[in-house]
This record gives structure tokens, sequence and C-alpha cells, in this order.
């Protein structure tokens, strides 16, 4: 779990949560009543820039969107050091994790900027989407396509194309 | 001299065939003829009549090739041998200059000596005529024109004989080119068995045929040489149905065909030396020990080597036999259509006996291609010479990277390089070799290229220092349509080294910016070490009328910028790519991603420019090493529209 | 490169295994060459043309011959710890040479054929290249080396270019020099398809055909001409010992071979060299 600056979640206002949640690409236009069920389960944070938010093998308790700022994903090789990834720019997701078992991160993620995120609650969401049918149908798609692109980008990244 | 009436038609007993030999001996001419030399019938000098193949024929099949004996004393009763005229108008290897580089740097280039022959060309066939005229165009049909091939064709006088006996390999009649002669001769021979009917076709002919003593063809005789002709066409008859023959062929790139031929198939390039109009070469250099002077070399070589389609890198678009097979069968018979207005192909069959396993391009096409509309265009014409090399000096030396860096070269002659047009040069040093480069900026004298150290050459070049000299031609090829993106929004995306070419459009924007809709820069590095450019995509960036994103393919922890790769810098962009023209350089399979995602963008293949400069070898279209599909990529472009390119862009092979 | 005239000379030695040494001669025969190359780089070590030994380390090192006993197996070894760049030259030291035939058959039958007292033979079961034990940086093949190749080599070597070393059929250096095909005009067999040039097409110069002794070029289609072969009247077997010339254990010639039915006295050794050939290189070689 990210070290959290400010004050405690919850205490915005939902519509509030909502009209963030609009901005980013990953909510944005899904069906109202699926936005205001996302913003009950949201909490919104900051961190400043160097923060680990979710650390590798670590167990993923939260969606983040990203609102402002980037944060990359890296991994640790041995007498290499810390390898970026990929770099996840607002509106887009991290710790896609959470939704999938055995909800372990697969990277550790750390905060290159300040940065402003709203975190969707796993366990919540996952109850959620397994009970709100109408809720999965709108989301799953902007999930496998948010993973999808990651796929196709790290196929291309493997074939290093401006090697040798 | 003559016995002949002006209207008449003459003929040359056989007995005085000796004074035809002599009269272009003569006229200072050294007489290349068929003659009998290691088991076929070959072009070689002739001295006398006795050197030719009198009484002599050929059995010709795929793979196979035998003389025989006739009953007859005819001269010329064989089908064409393995040697084709092209050696003679375009030897299989040419020194085309001679450079030299002191210990200093200093570098200069010079012509090689060259002695252009006084030939006469004696017994050549109706389809070595047509062979002849393809080579004309290829050669002299511009841009850019071979000049030693000119000079070469200008001094040869061409006695044409009929064909009489064709072989079961010949197909000139499918092909259009024979049997019968119509032009490109200078005299016109048509071989009976007690002499020959004489026609001139040039006043250079005119002026030998005058000097024989001719007797009038009769009735008899002009009959004659028409039924043997009609005898040999109905021999050959129409093996090969050519209409919609460029259509059907193209429309079957992913035949299985391909691949079965390519078991036969030695790839040994026997078919295209022996072909009379295979014109490809390489060009290499030849040293002394210390590299001081140098010989630079054109030689035949071939689509089926497999260094042919290499390029830097360890790149190959044509690693396999099937590819090779398939781009000189489809480039033969229907992209040299699009090219230079005519087939490739000349229906002579050479191809066809001189295959040491037999393959029979007759039976391939009717196989790939089954038959039904032939299309021909008007061939450009234009004039220019191939390029020389100017001595340009190098003024700076920036480091990029660790294996890259950008030359500042001026021209010691004060010519405004800055407006020139053009892509790319191809830089040249003395015993080390000449490479095509990219354009990165034009200076007002002179221009600045950037060059990563892929093989010698370019690791020589990013070695050099200030006050080092450089050969260069002028700028060579179809740059970026850069105005017409005026009034438009612009999108350019450059990957790894592909932002050198793009950067004097950026130059080009800046210095009218106003004319420009926005402005989007994107680029894709591999690692931060690697970005080119740095402060100026820094300052670029700092300007509020650029948008510029950068991104790398893997980082380490102290990189604070994006990493992924550079289609994520815009397929979420909030811009409207219908209004926009794009530019696109750097390896392939990113320029594929990048086209893929400004398609999703709502970019319509005509607004989309990539640059293929990977694939270029000579620069002006005469090498034959870049084609793609029907293009040259050093001549046709090597930007293109994506809507230019239509399915060649990214198919495997071609 | 322009070398500065202070800077020391290369340093070059030439390292003889299993050979004939034709191929060093090549190299004294250089008579317009040899003294211009003598002034440029340094020989340090040259068996055909002195006694004088000096070992390593070397820029360069010429090796010429297979490694045919134990102790060339260590020599190259050493060789290659000494040398920066390790170029072999002829056809034995990179396809194993005439006497890698006895990798066809059975090393200890032939070798109690020919000696009297096998017992003091002390000879590897299989002749090998140099490129199956040691690393190769370059290579220039043929039986002997052309001349030509030799000093473009030196010559890329001291400029620091790329040799010039065109990897293409035998065909393309023979119609550039206008002869006619040998296969198709006399019905004779010839390797110069699946071969790579270098020698100027010497043998079908003469009416003969190319016995393979450059080794095979790159994508060799031995298949295709071996079909070739047979339909032109040889039997398989026949066909097969086309391709067992001097550089007859270079794959894909050795396949070739094999696969049409082997050498004569293959059948000595019958599954056990088809088996180790197969492997590439047999256990010993690999200590």
């Amino acid at each position: 779990m990210p070290e959290t600056e400010g004050p405690a979640p919850r205490t915005e206002a939902n519509a509030e949560l909502v009209a963030l949640l609009n901005a980013t690409w990953f909510a944005a236009d899904l069906p109202p009543q699926a936005q205001v069920r996302l913003a009950s389960l949201a909490r919104r944070y900051q961190a400043s820039a160097g923060t680990t938010l979710l650390a590798e093998g670590q167990l993923a308790n939260e969606l983040g969107i990203v609102l402002s700022g980037r944060v990359s994903l890296r991994t640790l090789v041995p007498e290499t050091g810390w390898i970026t990834i990929l770099t996840v720019e607002p509106g887009d997701v991290f710790g896609w994790s959470a939704l999938v078992p055995p909800y372990r991160s697969t990277s550790t993620v750390v905060a290159l900027q300040p940065v402003d995120v709203l975190a969707l609650d796993g366990p919540g969401l996952r109850a959620a989407l397994a009970a709100d049918h109408d809720l999965a149908a709108a989301l799953y798609p902007r999930v496998l396509q948010a993973l999808a692109r990651r796929l196709t980008a790290t196929r291309l990244q493997m074939l290093d194309l401006f090697a040798r | 001299m003559t016995n002949v009436t002006k209207s008449a038609i003459g003929f040359l007993p056989r007995a005085g065939f000796q004074h035809l030999i002599e009269l272009l001996a003569e006229d200072g001419r050294t007489v290349i003829g068929p003659t009998v030399a290691d088991g076929a019938i070959v072009y070689g000098e002739i001295h006398h009549v006795a050197d030719l193949p009198q009484g002599i024929g050929a059995e010709q099949a795929p793979g196979h090739y035998r003389l025989v004996h006739h009953a007859d004393e005819r001269f010329f009763a064989y089908a064409v041998g393995p040697t084709s005229w092209k050696r003679f108008v375009f030897p299989p290897t040419l020194a085309l200059g001679e450079s030299r580089r002191d210990d200093h740097g200093h570098v200069s280039f010079g012509p090689a000596p060259r002695e252009i022959p006084r030939l006469a060309f004696l017994g050549v066939r109706a389809c070595e005529l047509a062979a002849l005229g393809i080579e004309d165009r290829v050669f002299l049909g511009g841009p850019y024109t071979d000049e030693d091939y000119r000079a070469r064709r200008a001094n040869t006088l061409i006695v044409a004989v009929q064909c009489a006996e064709p072989a079961a390999t010949c197909f000139c009649t499918s092909m259009g080119t024979g049997p019968g002669i119509r032009s490109g001769h200078d005299i016109a021979l048509i071989e009976l068995d007690e002499g020959f009917i004489v026609t001139a076709g040039t006043p250079a002919g005119s002026a030998i045929v005058t000097r024989l003593d001719l007797a009038e063809a009769t009735a008899e005789q002009l009959t004659a040489g028409a039924d043997q002709l009609a005898a040999a066409r109905d021999r050959i008859g129409d093996p090969v149905v050519t209409a919609g023959l460029h259509d059907r062929l193209l429309a079957k790139l992913e035949s299985p065909r391909w691949a079965q031929i390519a078991e036969r198939c030695l790839a040994c390039t026997n078919c295209t030396a022996a072909c009379p109009t295979c014109f490809c070469t390489s060009v290499s250099q030849r040293s002394d020990l210390d590299g001081h002077t140098a010989t630079t070399e054109r030689r035949w070589d071939s689509c089926f080597t497999k260094g042919f389609a290499a390029v830097a890198l360890g790149g190959n678009f044509r690693p396999r036999v099937q590819d090779r097979y398939r781009q000189w069968l489809t480039h033969k018979f229907a992209t040299w259509i699009d090219q230079f207005g005519t087939s490739g192909c000349v229906g002579c069959g050479r191809c066809i006996t001189w295959c040491p396993v037999g393959i029979d391009v007759r039976e391939e096409l009717n196989v790939i291609a089954p038959p039904p509309q032939v299309s021909a265009g008007p061939a450009e014409a234009a004039q220019p010479h191939a390029p020389r090399s100017s001595v340009f000096r190098v003024e700076g030396v920036r480091r990029e990277t660790h294996d890259t860096v950008t030359l500042a070269l001026s021209t010691p002659d004060g010519i405004d390089w800055s407006t020139a047009r053009g892509e790319f040069v191809m830089v040249s040093l003395p015993a080390v070799g000449a490479v095509p480069i990219s354009i990165s900026r034009r200076l007002p004298r002179g221009l600045e290229l950037t060059i990563r150290a892929v093989g010698p050459t370019t690791t020589v070049l990013t070695g050099l220092e200030r006050g080092a000299e450089v050969g260069l031609s002028a700028p060579l090829g179809h740059g970026w349509p850069v105005a017409a993106a005026q009034e438009h929004d612009v999108v350019i995306v450059g990957g790894g080294m592909g932002l050198a070419p793009l950067r004097p459009i950026v130059d080009e924007i800046l210095a009218a910016r106003s004319r420009y809709g926005d402005v989007h820069i994107y680029y894709g590095a591999r690692t931060p070490s690697d970005v080119l450019y740095t402060e100026e995509l820094a300052a670029w960036a700092a300007r509020d009328d650029l948008e510029v994103g950068v991104t790398v393919d893997r980082a380490d922890a102290t990189w604070l910028g994006r990493v992924g790769v550079v289609t994520h810098l815009f397929d979420r962009a909030r811009w409207d790519g219908t209004k926009a023209l794009a530019f696109v350089c750097g390896p392939e399979r990113m320029i594929q991603a990048t086209v893929n995602a400004l398609a999703g963008r709502g970019l319509t293949p005509d607004r989309i420019f990539i640059s293929m400069e990977r694939h270029m070898e000579c620069g002006v279209g005469l090498c034959g090493h870049c084609q793609v599909g029907p293009f040259f990529v050093c001549k046709d472009g090597p930007v293109f529209s994506l809507a230019q390119l239509g399915d060649v862009f990214g198919r495997e092979g071609i | 490169m322009i070398r500065a005239a202070t800077t020391p000379h290369p340093r070059l030695g030439v390292v003889k295994l299993a050979s004939c040494d034709g191929c060093q001669l090549t190299l004294l025969n250089l008579e317009d060459e040899l003294l211009a190359i003598a002034e440029r780089l340094d020989i340090v070590e040259f068996p055909e043309a002195t006694s004088h030994r000096s070992n390593g380390p070397y820029d360069v090192v010429l090796v010429e011959g297979s490694v045919s006993t134990p102790e060339q197996l260590e020599q190259i070894h050493e060789v290659r710890r000494e040398a920066k760049l390790l170029v072999t030259i002829g056809a034995c030291a990179t396809a194993g040479g005439i006497q890698a035939l006895r990798n066809f058959a059975d090393h200890d039958a032939f070798r109690a054929a020919v000696y009297a007292h096998p017992e003091y033979i002390e000879s590897l079961a299989t002749a090998q290249p140099v490129a199956d034990y040691v690393k190769v940086d370059a290579e220039l093949r043929g039986c002997p080396i052309n001349a030509a190749q030799l000093v473009e080599l030196v010559t890329a070597l001291l400029t620091g270019r790329r040799p010039n070393l065109p990897d293409e059929a035998v065909c393309a250096a023979c119609k550039r020099a206008g002869r006619v095909c040998v296969m198709v005009a006399q019905g004779i067999p010839c390797l110069g398809p699946v071969t790579m040039t270098g020698c100027g097409a010497l043998c079908p110069g003469y009416s003969r055909g190319c016995y393979g002794c450059f080794g095979p070029r790159e994508q060799a289609n031995v298949s295709s001409l071996s079909r070739q072969f047979i339909s032109l009247g040889r039997s398989p077997q026949e066909a097969g010992r086309l391709f067992a010339g001097f550089t007859g254990y270079a794959e894909p010639y050795r396949d070739a071979i094999v696969e049409l039915g082997g050498l004569p006295g293959a059948s000595l050794a019958g599954e056990r060299a088809h088996r180790a050939m197969g492997a590439g290189v047999n256990a010993e070689g690999k200590s």
C-alpha cells in the first residue's frame, strides 16, 4: 500500500469524484450509474516524486487512475538495477493486478513526478463487478483496452527495433 | 558499285559476305559476331567468314544446349546462344572512377580512364534488337543516365540477321519482339541458302550497303525469305499468353508455387547473367594497401544473390530464394512495365536454356498466372548525368550518442546548397566506400549529416575529425512534401535514427511557422542515451507553437521522461487527424505500428508519408538493389505516401 | 583509417595445422605485394618462410590447416588466446580439407589399413575446421586460397574497411567472365551453382566442372543440384561423391554425400560415422 499524503480518503463529495473520473480516458463516458458506483469505491491521494505506490509481488489492493503526474512501472534486474518498462500518463491506470488473481503486483510503481491519484478499492471493486453485470459490461472493455495497448507496446519493445 | 536500283531490294551472294566483314573493319570497327567456342555459339571477334558457325546450329531445351551440324552452308542457322549483346554495351565489370585520400585527409575524385571501342554487331536477332531497346530505356531514360552505356551504344553499328531457326525455348512471338526484324538495326539481312537479302535501316547502314556488290533480290528470293519467317513464327507458336499478364501476375504474389520453384531454383544467377535485359549491378572499391588510391568498380550483380537486398544492421528484405525468384519474375513481366513502359522480357529463352536445372519461365508463368490486357505507359524521357562527387570539408563534429555523430559539412566551391532539393546524398570516402545518407539539415554553404556507425564505412565516417574531407553527390531522391502541408496540421513521427531525415522538415516549418497549423513532433528512441538532438528537442519543446513528445523503449531509474512506444505519444491525443499530414521515418516495424495508429486518428493513406531509405544502394536508380514492387526507392522515393505504395507496403519478401 | 607513420605495425602471424602449406605459398607468391605488406606488417611467425618462431601476441593470425591431432587441438586454443583477429585460410582450416573425408569412415580401420604401426599415429578420429573449436573472425576459402582475395583481406585490415569478398555462386563470376555453362552445353556436372566464388571460375574456363574447393555458398541448394546430376546420368552415389572433394565435410555438402549413399569405405563405419557427423563435433573434439 502506498504511503498517502494529506487527509484521509472519502472526504470529498461523490459528485466531485465523478467529475474527476469523467475527465480520465479510463472512466470517461461510462454510464452515469457506473461512474457513481466507482466513485463510491474511490479515494483520492497525492504522492511526491520518488514515492513507491506499489511494490512488485505485493498485494495490489487498489486499481489506481492517474489524474496528474507520471508514474513508472519498474522491475529490478540483479546487477543491472531498476529498469523502467513503461510510464503511465494521466488518464491511464496502474495496479490492474487488483482485478486479476492472485492480486499481486507485477511491477513496482514509483511516482516520477508529484502525482494525483484516484484509487479504487480492489476487493470492493471485485465484489461490485461480480454483483453488478451492467457495471462489469461497461468497465471490463476499458480494462481490456488498457491492457491490450500495453501488450502490443510490449511486443514492439521486445523487438528492440532501434538496437544493433 | 551496286547493281541495284534505288527502289529494289539488294541481294548479297554468299561468296560476297567476306566483303561485308571487311567493309565493317574498314569502317574502323571490331566485328563481333557468332562463333563456336566451348561447345556453344558465342559472340566473339569475327575477322573472316571462317570464324562464323557455318553449317552449325544448336539444339536447345530447358537446361540443355548441344551443337548440331546442318546439311546446309548457312552462317546464321541457329537460335541465340549463351552470350547476349549487353556484355558489349554494359560490360560485366567496369571501372567507374578513381579516388585518392592523403595522410592529411584531403580527398579527390576523378573518372576512370575509359576507352570506348568502335564495334559492329553482326547477327543480331529481332529479340536482341528489342532487348537493346529496353536497355536504352533503362540506362538512358533518366532521370540519371549511364554515360558509359550511351557512349558504347553510340559507337556500335548493328547488322541484324532475321531468325530462321528458332529453338524450342524461344517465345519472342508471345512477347511481340520477333522473329521478324522491324527496327533498331543499321543493316538487316535475311539469310537464304544462296546468300542474303540486304536492307539498310539507317544512313550509317546505308553507307556500308551501298559499297556492297549487290544483285537485285528476285521475287522468289523475297518469297523464300517471307516463307522462312512465317515458318519460324509457326514453330514458336504462342507459348505465353501475355494479355493481362501484368495484373494476373501481381495478383499472385502469395501463390504457393513460389516456394515450390525455390526447391528447384539454385539462385545461381545464370538466368540474370544470360538475360539480355537484366541490369542490376553492385559497386565496390579496390584500393592500395594504404588506402591512398582506390578504384570504384561496378560489376554485374543479380537479385538472386543473398546480399542483393541486404541492408545495414543485418537486415535483408528478400531473405528467401522464393522472395528472389518472385522479385525477378514479377519485375521482368510486370513491374518493369510500370517502371519503363515495356515488358522486361523479350522471349529469347536464354533463361530457360541456361538454367542449370531447366526452370522454364513459360511454364511457371502459365502455372502462377494462368490466362487474359497489356498495359504500357509511355517511357519518361530525361537527361541529366549521374552525379559526380564534390569534395566537402568537415567543419564540425557533434557527438549525438555513443555511436552517432552529426557532421557539419561545407562545400569549398561555394555552391548554395540550402535550396537544393533532394532527400539524401551519397557520401564517399576513397578506399572505404560510398553510402547513402539522409540530409539532416541544410546550411547556406553546406549541410549536416547525422551518421550512425553500423558498418565499416559509417564507422570510418563517424570517426572523421574537423578538417577531413569527404565526397558528396548532389542531393538525390524525392523528399518530404512539406509544402503540401501548408495550411494543415503536421504530425512528425520519428524512431531511432529516423529523426535525422525529419529534422529538415522542422527547420522548414519553423522558417515559416505561421503557414502551418498545429505541429506535433513525436520521437521514440531505444534508451535515454540514444536520443538524438537532445538540446534541439528541448528547445522545440520549450516553444508554445510545437508539441513535442519523446519516449524511450527502456530506461534506468534516473530517467524521468516517458517510457513506452512512440505510438503511445499520440494514440489518445486530442487532436483531429482528419486535417493533418504525417511524416514518418524509422525502422520498418516502427513505421507499421505508427501508420496503424495514425490511421486510427483519422489520417488517410494519401496523407501519410514514410521514408524507405534503408533500401537504397547506388542512389541513382541504376543498380537495381532498392526495388520495391514497381518502385526504385532511390529515384522514385525514398519518401512515398502510403497510397502510392499500396499493398507493397509491409509485404514479406518484396 | 589513415595510420600515422608512428603507429606500430600490426603483428601478423601465420600458423599451420594439418595442411599442405599451399596456402602459405600463395602468400609467398605475392611477388608484387609481399614487400609492401612486409613494410606495413610485422610478420612475426611464418613457418613456410622462416624457421624462426615467435609466439604471440598477434594482431592478426592466419591459420592454415585443419585440427587433426590432439597436439593441434591444444595449439589452436593457444593461438586463439594470443590473437586479436583470427583468420582461417584455405579449405583445410575453413572446412576440414581433403583429410576430413576420413570423417565419413572408420578412423581406426583406416589407420590400421594405412600404417604399419598404427599405434604410433596419434590423430583425432576426425579432422575438423578450426571454427569447430575456436571463434574465427574471418575466413578465406579455397584450395588453395586466391591471391587477390588475400591481398584484399590484408588491405581491408590495414585501411579499416570491410574486405570485399562476395558470397555468391561461382556461376556469377563464370558468367561475368563470359564462360559457357559446362553443365548445360556439355552435360558435365559442376558444383558452381552451390559453391562460393573466389577462384574466378577457373575450372569451367577449362571445360571442367567446378569441384567446390571454395566450399558451399550461402543457401546452397544441393538437393536440387544433385537431382540434376542424377538426371544427367549419374547414379545417386556418384552424384554424392561429386560433393566429396576438398570441402566435402562442410555443410550442406556433407549431408548430400551421406544422403546419396556415402563414400566407399564409409560402410566400415556405418551408423557410427553418421551419428558422429550428425552431432557435428565428436566427443574428443569438445575436450
